[in-house]
Formats: C-alpha cells, sequence, structure tokens
C-alpha cells in the first residue's frame, strides 16, 4: 500500500466514491503523485466500444494543478468518421490510449474537483 | 531616523515575521503614547540553516484595556480570556505561542526582572495545555529579545528575529559586535560595511535553474562572498546553451548544469560551501535544501518550479527572487515587447499563484514524468528565444537588490516591487504584487507559516515512503 499526501488521497477517495462499482487501479507516479485508472467507463453509443478504462494522473501538485490530460482505451466512432479535434492517439501507461486534452483553468477546487473533471470529460467523450 | 544596527545572522533560535505582520505589531507597539502594549504571536516550526526557527503565522493583538490590562504583579499583563483563547488555538493548530510586550529603548533590550518571574509563574501551565513551545518576547524598534520554553523541558533564549522585507532585517538583544573582515573584500564592504560583508558570508542562497540566468546568478553570488550555495537543476548542458551560460566551455555539452555552476562558484571563491543537486525542484531531495535557505533566486522557467519555490517561500517565510525574461516572437517572427521581470517574493505580500503567473494545466503537465510530459502537451512547445545581455540584465537587477537587502541598505523597508524592464522603448518600472485575501499559500487562511507542519513537509515525509 502506498502512502499518499493528504490531498491526493483525498482526490483518489472521491474518484472511488464518484466511480462507486467500477474498480479503481491507484500507482504511485513515484513523485508524491499518482496514477488512476478507472475500469469499464460508459461512453455512449458513438462508439464501437460502449465501455473503457479513463485514466489520468494526481500530480503532487494538487489541488493546485489541473487534472490534464486525460486517457481512454482507444475508441473507433461507430459512424466511421475520425475523431475531432483534442483527441490524439498515444501510449499511456504502457498500453495504446488516446489523449484528451482538456483544459480546466478555474481555479475552484471546489467545483473542478478530480472526480467532478473525470465525469466531465466522460460526458464531454460521450456527446462527440 | 537614526541608523539602525546590522546584525549578520546568528546561530541558535531564530523568529521570522512576515513583513505584513511586523508592520502591524510595530504601528501596535511603538506609538506616541510611550506606554507598553501588548500581543501574542502564534508560530510554526522548521529546521533552519543556523538553528531550529520559528514562522510567525498570526498576530493577535491585545487591546488595551480589555485584553492587556494592568497587572497584580507587573505593570500590565495579557488578560486571562486573552492567553486562554491563545493558547488553546496553539494547540489546536500545533503553534508557537509567543506572548509579546515593547520596552523603552532603540538598539538594546532584556526582560525585567518581574518580566522573567512572570515567565516562570505561568509559562509551565500554557506549555502543559498547549504541548508547544511557550515563550515571551519584548521589543524595542531595533532589538528583540525572547525567552523560549522548549517541549523537552528545557529553555533557550531566541537568537535573533528577521524580518524578511525589502530589507532583509535581524533584530537581536544588542547589536553584534563589529569584526574586521578578510581585506580581500575591502572594496565592497566600503558600501555594505563589515556587518554587511559579515551578513554575506553567512547566508544560504539557493538558485534553482542554472541556466542563462541562473549560471550569471551562481557566479556573481560567490565574488560576491555568500557563504553557501544550493545549486539546483536536473539539466544536462546542450551544445546551443553555450554562448549563455558563463564561464562554459566547449567541453561541457552534456555534464550536468549543476557541475558547471560549482566548477565557477569554486573558481570564484575557493572558501564557498556548495550543495549541488541535480534534480527538479520538487524532487523531495531539492525542496530538503530549498526549505533550508536564506534566500531563493528562482532562475527556472517552467510552472512546477515557480509553484514549488513559491510554496517554500509562504511556508517557510523564505524570501526569494524570481528572475525571467520574456522575448515574445509570433509565428511569422514578428517580435513583441521584450520584457526582463525581477519579482520578489516576499513571504505573505502576496504570491505567484495571486499574481496570476503559474497556470493550473501547464503546472499539470510539467508534473507529468518525463517521458510523458512533451506528449502530455497538446500543442508541442517551441524554444523561446533567449540571449546573454537580457538574462545578465534580470540577473543583476535580481543581485542589486539581494545585496542592498542583505546589508540593509535599502531606503524604503516596505518597497517590495518588483522591476519590469522594457528595454526595446527603454522602459523600466516598478509593480507592487496583488494579493487574494483567501489565498491558500500566502495568506494565514491557509499555509502561511506552517513549517515542518505544512503540505510541502506532509508531501516530502509521504513521498520518502513510498
Ligand atoms: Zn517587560
Ligand atoms: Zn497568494
Amino acid at each position: 500500500m502506498i502512502t499518499l499526501a493528504p490531498a491526493v488521497a483525498e482526490a483518489v477517495e472521491a474518484v472511488r466514491l464518484h466511480f462507486a462499482g467500477h474498480p479503481v487501479e491507484v500507482v504511485t507516479d513515484g513523485a508524491g503523485g499518482v496514477f488512476v485508472t478507472v475500469e469499464e467507463v460508459p461512453v455512449g453509443t458513438a462508439y464501437t466500444s460502449s465501455v473503457t478504462w479513463l485514466g489520468f494522473q494526481i500530480s503532487a501538485a494538487y489541488p493546485d494543478a489541473d487534472i490534464y490530460p486525460h486517457y481512454t482505451g482507444v475508441l473507433t466512432r461507430a459512424d466511421g468518421q475520425p475523431h475531432g479535434p483534442a483527441i490524439q492517439q498515444v501510449p499511456w501507461q504502457n498500453r495504446p490510449a488516446m489523449q484528451i486534452s482538456r483544459r480546466s483553468n478555474r481555479r475552484d477546487s471546489g467545483v473542478d474537483n478530480v472526480a467532478l473533471k473525470a465525469e466531465r470529460i466522460r460526458r464531454w467523450l460521450a456527446d462527440q | 531616523m537614526a541608523r539602525r544596527p546590522v546584525n549578520p545572522p546568528a546561530d541558535g533560535w531564530s523568529l521570522t515575521l512576515p513583513p505584513r505582520l511586523w508592520n502591524d505589531l510595530s504601528r501596535h507597539l511603538f506609538r506616541a503614547d510611550g506606554d507598553e502594549h501588548g500581543a501574542v504571536i502564534l508560530a510554526g516550526q522548521a529546521d533552519g540553516p543556523r538553528g531550529q526557527r520559528l514562522l510567525a503565522r498570526e498576530l493577535l493583538i491585545a487591546r488595551d484595556g480589555e485584553d492587556y490590562v494592568p497587572g497584580e504583579t507587573g505593570y500590565r499583563a495579557l488578560s486571562p480570556t486573552f492567553v486562554r483563547d491563545a493558547i488553546v488555538r496553539a494547540r489546536d493548530e500545533q503553534l508557537a505561542y509567543l506572548a509579546v510586550h515593547c520596552h523603552f529603548g532603540l538598539d538594546n533590550v532584556q526582560f525585567s526582572r518581574v518580566d522573567l518571574a512572570s515567565h516562570e509563574r505561568g509559562y509551565p501551565t500554557l506549555q502543559q495545555i498547549s504541548d508547544q513551545i511557550v515563550g515571551g518576547l519584548v521589543l524595542t524598534p531595533h532589538a528583540v529579545a525572547g525567552d523560549l520554553w522548549l517541549s523537552d523541558g528545557t529553555r533557550a533564549p531566541l537568537a535573533e528575529t528577521v524580518i524578511p522585507a525589502g530589507n532583509l532585517r535581524r533584530l537581536r538583544p544588542n547589536p553584534a559586535r563589529p569584526t574586521a573582515s578578510d581585506p580581500l573584500w575591502d572594496r565592497q564592504a566600503r558600501l555594505l560595511g563589515d556587518r554587511g560583508q559579515e551578513t554575506l558570508t553567512h547566508l544560504r542562497v539557493a538558485v534553482v535553474g542554472l541556466g542563462g540566468v541562473g549560471s550569471v546568478l551562481v557566479e556573481e553570488l560567490a565574488r560576491l562572498g555568500a557563504g553557501e550555495l544550493v545549486l539546483i537543476d536536473s539539466e544536462t548542458v546542450d551544445a546551443t546553451n553555450l554562448p549563455r551560460l558563463i564561464a562554459a566551455e566547449r567541453g561541457d555539452v552534456d555534464k550536468p548544469k549543476t557541475e558547471l555552476a560549482a566548477r565557477n562558484a569554486m573558481r570564484a571563491n575557493p572558501q564557498i560551501r556548495l550543495v549541488t543537486v541535480p534534480r527538479r525542484v520538487e524532487h523531495p531531495e531539492a525542496l530538503r535544501e530549498l526549505v533550508q535557505c536564506d534566500w531563493i533566486f528562482l532562475a527556472a522557467d517552467s510552472h512546477a518550479a515557480r509553484h514549488w519555490v513559491n510554496a517554500a517561500v509562504h511556508e517557510y517565510l523564505i524570501p526569494a527572487t524570481q528572475v525571467g525574461v520574456k522575448i515574445p516572437v509570433t509565428g511569422d517572427g514578428e517580435i513583441g515587447q521584450i520584457h526582463t521581470a525581477t519579482r520578489l517574493i516576499a513571504p505573505g505580500v502576496g504570491c505567484l499563484w495571486c499574481n496570476q503567473l503559474i497556470d493550473r494545466t501547464e503546472l499539470a503537465i510539467e508534473m507529468h514524468p518525463d517521458a510523458e510530459r512533451e506528449q502530455a502537451r497538446y500543442i508541442p512547445g517551441i524554444p523561446a528565444p533567449s540571449v546573454m545581455p537580457l538574462n545578465t540584465l534580470a540577473a543583476s537587477e535580481a543581485l542589486t537588490h539581494f545585496l542592498l537587502a542583505s546589508a540593509s541598505l535599502h531606503e524604503d523597508d516596505d518597497d517590495l516591487g518588483s522591476v519590469i524592464h522594457r528595454p526595446r522603448i527603454r522602459e523600466r518600472h516598478l509593480q507592487d504584487a496583488r494579493q487574494d485575501s483567501g489565498c491558500r499559500w500566502c495568506t494565514p487562511t491557509g499555509n502561511l507559516g506552517r513549517g515542518a507542519n505544512g503540505e510541502l513537509a506532509i508531501r516530502h515525509a509521504t513521498n520518502m515512503r513510498s
């Protein structure tokens, strides 16, 4: 078991709570933060697979740092079209992934915490 | 106004007061009524380069006649209610409790017998309640004495009180005795004074980022006679760095930048003490060294470096200077308004977050592991222009401020303005820092002065275990 700084540990707990029922994997980033992967996240019917994993880093600079970018499994659009902007294919944590680059510059970490941003990313992806 | 004593750093316990807290305290204590006034300071704690440090976080003013009342044994005393509220807060927030009052006089101060007797009557009980350091301070405008009752049952005098304002002031019970400085420093000691020069030889200064600006800072700090330098940079020398790294040689390519900086510092001053940390600033080893310095120069142009240095400044009350050069060039080669910025980051007086100088997303990207960082940048970064004279312009401004601050030569203690220089229009102006009232770094509602109980220390401890 890894020991985490309080802010990072709280953020991980909030993610577990928000995605209750989904397996959540937490791995240290070696610098006081963690890589988090939430499994079996629904992304809707726009893709050939309607569930995938959602991954991100909660760095040691959280809550001052944004959570950015987010990563998912490689998805193919059901309509055969290419992905729009802000999505790139990259490897992440030794697996093929899609990188989703959505900044949030608001500083209110009460409104824009890790779990809420993960949920926002999930919905944004589903709406594409 | 009488010239104030310049006191070189002293070994032993010290107390650091953020500039605004000192101003509030001075206004309360040193009034035209010539009467005695009181207050309580709540302070965090940390290891320092010359002993343990107390870090003032909050000032609780005792209102005359209500909280500061005629005493049973002495002239005046803090009221029992005021003391109780303060000591309970000290206990709950794990802070030292320091009762403060003023005496007449200017350059010298000491406790009266009545003061010391009241400490003996009161402090053992207060210490039992809070389980933290308790103590008393007595002040004049130029001198501070302190009597600390430590957690292990021993007692220690306060060696010095530090105010990192426009001048880096150090107050003692009595002015330091003059010592003759090494004739080597004769010409600059004629400006700094022997005690100003001696101050430099005791200071422990960090330089974060050893590129174009940092290499110049290191060279000059060593030549000025700074006692100890902490050199932090994780990069190696690239061939394209050579024109801007001071005293670099062709053979330095691929060497760590810390190695080159250390060589230059030694060449400038063989007596200098050096600590090199070839790591990024957020690495626990770098942070550990950083928080044990008297001054930090931030010459790394990354949001992560800004964030971690900013945290160290406010949590450990260490003044810093951020030195940067901005040369905006558009995609089609249009040159915008070049400027250099020499930004003072004084503890508790606004911060890099309050002044929107750190980008949350850039910070997130820079905290990625090396292998993922560039890929995480949606639009890849391109190298910014960099030329030596602009770097030295900014570095020189920063060093001049530091030198005058160390020897208490600035005319205005409260001038904490940053210098913005725009060479294309030959303009130079001052800019005061903004502060957000609820900032979680630079205000007492946040991490100001938390020291060893603060977020940096907690993160550092957990990271070492993982
Ligand atoms: Zn007294
Ligand atoms: Zn701030």
